[in-house]
């Protein structure tokens, strides 16, 4: 094969070359070993912008086989024009397969969704990431910010907490909430819903956090510790509903989304929603 | 139910994807060629290839077709595309003083070793918008071009302003001699040189934050938008920071460069490519206590094409960075928020849908509604008790 022929584009339909995929796998397995600690790497230009799910695409496609089998979401949704964009990249790409059943699914490339179910010890979730560094609200310097992770110093995000609590009478922070991931890092959840979290700790499925900007890859290995940051005498609140039902599947139990100034409330796993009008989520 | 769902799905990305490339292709207007591009917007294509990192000025000019003119969108195509192909090699060390100059300016002296070389610039040219109807225009293209040799070189060599009187030195107009080395012996500068060759930082292969290298925060610098340089030096002028001091120019320069590398077989230095560069060095007052204030430091500004003004931000912020020595967190904004790509990209995905987040921090405006009405309730029992 001559040069040429290699750089050729047009028989080229890769995103990334090979030494930035063994890159990307190397950068996967450090962050498998060492829960929740991001771990920096050299991302690459996607076709889609840095901000814009380039993280997660770089992750997915290092980890993605042929005949493995991906379903993409945005927001929860399989439809949203930014999942349908990522998911032709990746499909047309390596020639996986696609689906929208996450219990199909071999990797589940989402951006700010944990699928309601079908994730199971086979599973790979990988997680677009727009900023990953939890303790930024607290610290903008980046070698501060170096020293408190090493050092598991995470005084101030307690502090602000605690702040938060006294001025507010509840902890705002909305989604993306401060976890302890091993009972080591602190990591941000990507903005997942509050909903999501609980369904982290001890997962048996393997969650990847890709950060293309920023250039970080983290982890939660199957069946790890993840704690929400909150004081013993203030529970931890997901998104509450107020015992709102989904107006096409009647569910309570999923994360539900509302219409605008209306009473209407639907399942943000648009998947889940569906199987479930049929009995069979 | 009249819920319509805010999603496209296939179809409309299809639909907008056929609506650009239909209009971008059969405007009425002559096709536009990659050599007009070349020609006529090579500025543009300069910056591009600038922020881009990547030195190829017809695919510059294919991203630039494709963009429709967005330099950014350019720069995301190239940067994308270089994504997909593997790294071959390394280039060889870089001589800059093997730099074949196009334009030389020394501002801080009259007359300097080598020339004066005004070249091919508008800075003295008067910012009339010309109205010469395009038929004139065609006239004194044609007048012109039957003058013969009106290219660039000879024009350059008009541009020679020192008449050949600097006493002394005697030196070749196309590779003169430094003012740093000059200044280096009147022993005008402090010595920053350092021992050995150390591997340049690679930001292309590992993400450079503070501290890091200098090589770090220049190749950072060098791919930055153009910008955002010019924002990062003007804040510190005008702005909330005052990192910086204005320099004095030592060279501003922009001429072509042979890139190297080794051959894979014989192992003999091949030249790949002839880039052209700017490339600044900017003289600094030091006057800080702990500074040798009896000389002066430089700071260094190099991007690919012809953009003075990234290299003359970039030296510049690079002497600022220097003395800053860490004080401020001016090398962070440096090297992490000057990147077109990153800054561009991350604001536009705010386009995205977020009725996920947003519900949420609905949810959250309720729950304090909430406690605060508690906390109202919790009061008022406590005043009825007094």
């Amino acid at each position: 094969m001559t040069i040429d022929e290699l750089i050729d584009e047009r028989s080229n339909t890769e995103l990334l070359d090979e030494f930035a995929k063994r890159e990307i796998r190397r950068t996967i397995l450090s962050a498998v070993a060492i829960p929740g600690y991001q771990v920096p790497f050299g991302s690459r230009e996607m076709p889609v912008a840095r901000g814009w799910g380039s993280g997660g695409l770089q992750v997915t496609l290092a980890a993605v086989h042929t005949d493995d089998i991906v379903k993409v979401i945005d927001q929860g949704d399989d439809d949203g024009v930014n999942a349908v964009n990522l998911r032709r990249l990746i499909t047309t790409s390596t020639g996986s397969q696609e689906t929208s059943v996450a219990d199909e699914a071999d990797i589940v490339q989402s951006r700010h969704r944990v699928p309601e179910d079908g994730l199971d010890e086979s599973s790979i979730l990988v997680l677009q990431v727009p900023v990953p560094e939890p303790l930024r609200g607290v610290e903008r310097d980046m070698r501060e910010l170096a020293r408190m992770h090493a050092e598991a110093d995470y005084s101030r995000m307690w502090v602000s907490l605690y702040e938060d609590k006294v001025r507010n009478g509840v902890i705002t922070q909305t989604t993306g909430y401060p976890c302890l991931v091993n009972g080591r890092y602190v990591v941000a959840t990507t903005p997942i819903p509050r909903w999501d979290i609980p369904r982290l700790h001890d997962a048996p499925f393997i969650t990847l956090f890709g950060a293309g900007r920023e250039k970080r890859i983290y982890a939660i290995p199957p069946y790890t510790e993840v704690e929400p940051l909150t004081f013993e005498d203030v529970p931890f609140e997901v998104e509450d509903a107020d015992g709102a039902h989904c107006a096409l599947c009647n569910s309570s139990e999923s994360f539900l989304v509302s219409l605008p100034n209306s009473s209407t409330w639907l399942c943000s796993d648009t998947d889940w929603c569906r199987r479930n009008r049929k009995g069979n989520a | 139910m009249g819920y319509v769902s805010a999603r496209g799905g296939l179809d409309a990305i299809h639909a907008a994807e056929r609506l650009v490339r239909r209009l971008r292709l059969t405007s009425d207007s002559n096709w536009l060629e990659e050599t007009q591009i070349l020609d006529k917007l090579r500025l543009l294509v300069d910056r591009v290839m600038s922020e881009a990192g990547l030195w190829d000025p017809r695919l510059a000019a294919a991203a630039v077709r494709q963009s429709e003119g967005d330099v950014t969108e350019a720069v995301h195509l190239l940067r994308a595309y270089r994504s997909t192909l593997p790294r071959f090699a390394y280039c060889e060390t870089v001589d800059a003083d093997a730099v074949r100059v196009r334009r030389r300016i020394v501002p801080a002296f009259q007359r300097v070793p080598g020339d004066q070389l005004l070249g091919r610039s508008v800075d003295y040219t008067a910012r009339f918008l010309e109205r010469t109807p395009d038929d004139e225009a065609r006239e004194e293209a044609e007048k012109l071009r039957a003058q013969g040799n009106v290219g660039e070189s000879t024009d350059e060599n008009l541009g020679a302003s020192n008449d050949g009187q600097t006493p002394g030195e005697s030196s070749d107009v196309r590779s003169p001699r430094r003012l740093m080395e000059l200044l280096r012996e009147m022993d005008m500068l402090v010595d920053r040189r350092v021992d050995g060759d150390p591997e340049p930082f690679d930001i292309t292969r590992s993400p450079a934050r503070p501290p890091a290298p200098r090589s770090a925060l220049l190749s950072s610098m060098s791919r930055a938008d153009t910008g955002a340089l010019v924002n990062q030096w003007y804040r510190n002028i005008l702005g909330p920071d005052g990192y910086l001091h204005e320099v004095t120019l030592g060279e501003v320069r922009h001429g072509l460069l042979s890139v190297d590398v080794a051959h894979p077989v014989t192992g003999e230095s091949v030249s790949v490519a002839d880039v052209r560069v700017t490339e600044v060095e900017a003289i600094e007052d030091l006057d800080d206590i702990e500074e040798d204030r009896t000389r002066f430091d430089v700071g260094y500004g190099l991007c690919f094409g012809h953009n003075e003004r990234k290299a003359i931000a970039m030296a510049n912020l690079d002497i600022a960075c220097h003395r800053d020595a860490g004080r401020t967190q001016l090398e962070q904004s440096l090297l992490l928020t000057t990147d077109a790509l990153d800054s561009a990209g991350f604001l536009e995905h705010l386009k995205l849908p977020h009725y996920v987040t947003f519900r949420s921090m609905i949810e959250r405006k309720l729950a304090v509604r909430k406690a605060s009405k508690t906390n109202d309730v919790r009061e008022a029992e406590h005043t009825d008790d007094d």
